[in-house]
């Protein structure tokens, strides 16, 4: 069974089936909270992840990740709750994340590293080298395949990552600053990706680069200090900013600062930390 | 899965870690052919005390994950995976170091050199529980450096559980010690793995 018919067996009754949920989501480092009675719900799709540095965009895609515990709330993915720690390896097998900032063998290839990866995921290991050399070939990067991963750019490498993300062709895809280090071209390809995989998949990117929300997502979750500050779609964003005159270059700027402006003052105690 | 685990054993860099545990023990020979210790079996203490530190210190970087938030991911939890590098990376290091005194039938032969070996490890994969694998080297450097430098006039009876390393092998309570630092530390370094190093937001 495919990850992604994996997803499809699981509709949810009335109601587009959500792959990612989280109720009353809490993240503590510390003695500040990251995250704070975070309510969300993810269907297929792309979905953008907004929000000043420090607001809880990697807390809350490291918690989904399953590599950080929530200190409360109940995050549900793929009908599995992750706090199930029997149903972890069930979670992870239809996880692809791609974290700021991942780290890599230095003696590996691309094509070692991708494996390595596919191999953590338990693919079966008959399928490994097809998923690897098409998961490189997506990101563009089939001719560097054989490289070592620390002779390549800084901007191949995080399509490297990206790589790695998809080699299990995930139901959900959790890409923290994925456009980071890549140049306009490779912007644009990468954009072009996500719309693919968002056709099936759940897909959470966080990111700065409005432009990214504005043409490759589906949705947009604003976080300010820990909570959401707005949900909605990109257009729907961007005319809040055309209507509230945020300040800003683009429409969606101009939406991202008017909607962040607006939670601050609908909540003067809201910063939290 | 072979393929899988051949990926694990390069990533974990275990073919340079068994080629550098087999160079200390090559250092170990060549250091203790020197010493004359038939005269006095008490000069064999260095070799004893310290090519046991820097196998520890070798198996000890071995610890370190380079893409540990990755390896967070996995499916199958690590401990298992753990429970078989240590032992296994420590078992080659024990068995290595005895060969390079075997044949000295001294109290500082064989048996103190995988007594030593065992409780140095042992602090070694707690530091990398506690500190991070790339500094897992420092406290069992500076624990034995001490030792070796400090125990030399020490008396009394609780010399034998802090001063193993330059113990003879025939000393019980030094082999207390340092299997107490073998179980504990692998426990921490399997439970725990190597402490993420690097940025956390």
């Amino acid at each position: 069974m495919s990850p992604v018919s994996h997803l499809a067996s699981r509709p949810s009754p009335g109601e587009p089936a959500a792959a990612v949920r989280t109720a009353g989501l809490r993240v503590r480092h510390r003695r500040t909270v990251a995250l704070d009675s975070v309510d969300l719900d993810f269907g297929p799709g792309v979905h953008g992840l907004l929000g000043p540095n420090g607001a809880g965009k990697t807390s809350l895609i490291r918690v989904l990740a399953t590599v950080a515990e929530p200190s409360g709330g109940r995050v549900e993915i793929l009908g599995h709750d992750i706090r199930d720690h029997r149903r972890r390896g069930e979670v992870r097998r239809g996880l692809g994340y791609l974290p700021q900032d991942f780290g890599y063998y230095p003696g590996f290839t691309v094509r070692e590293f991708v494996a390595y990866v596919a191999w953590l995921k338990e693919m079966p290991a008959d399928g490994v080298p097809a998923a690897v050399e098409r998961a490189v070939a997506r990101v563009g990067l089939a001719d560097r395949i054989d490289a070592k991963v620390r002779r390549l750019s800084g901007g191949m490498i995080r399509r490297v990552g990206i790589a790695q993300a998809v080699v299990n062709e995930p139901p959900v895809l959790l890409l923290d600053e994925p456009t980071a280090g890549l140049d306009p071209e490779q912007r644009v390809e990468f954009r072009e990706l996500l719309r693919e995989l968002g056709v099936s998949s759940t897909v959470i990117v966080s990111t700065h680069l409005v432009e990214d929300v504005a043409a490759a997502c589906t949705e947009v979750t604003l976080v300010d200090a820990g909570r959401v500050a707005y949900r909605g779609t990109p257009p729907s964003l961007a005319a809040l900013g055309e209507s509230e005159g945020g300040p800003g270059d683009h429409p969606i700027e101009r939406g991202y600062t008017a909607a962040l402006r607006a939670h601050r003052a609908s909540a003067p105690g809201g910063a939290l930390r | 899965m072979t393929h899988g685990f051949l990926l694990y054993a390069r990533s974990r860099v275990l073919p340079r870690t068994v080629l550098a545990l087999a160079g200390t023990a090559a250092a170990a020979v060549l250091g203790a052919r020197n010493l004359d210790a038939y005269l006095d079996p008490s000069r064999q203490v260095p070799v004893v005390a310290l090519a046991p530190l820097f196998a520890a210190a070798v198996i000890g970087t071995s610890l370190h994950s380079a893409s540990d938030e990755l390896d967070r991911t996995a499916v199958r939890p690590w401990w298992r995976r753990r429970l078989v590098h240590l032992p296994a990376l420590t078992g080659c290091a024990a068995l290595l170091l005895a060969a390079t005194v075997y044949g000295h039938p001294s109290p500082f032969g064989p048996a103190a050199m995988v007594r030593n070996t065992l409780g140095c490890v042992g602090l070694t994969a707690g530091a990398a529980a506690l500190l991070g694998a790339r500094l897992s080297w420092l406290p069992v450097f500076g624990y034995v450096s001490a030792v070796y430098l400090g125990s030399a006039n020490a008396r009394g009876r609780a010399v034998p559980v802090w001063a193993w390393p330059v113990q003879p092998a025939a000393q019980h309570t030094a082999w207390v010690s340092a299997v107490v630092l073998l179980v504990a530390g692998t426990a921490l370094y399997v439970a725990r793995g190597a402490r993420p190093e690097g940025r956390r937001d």
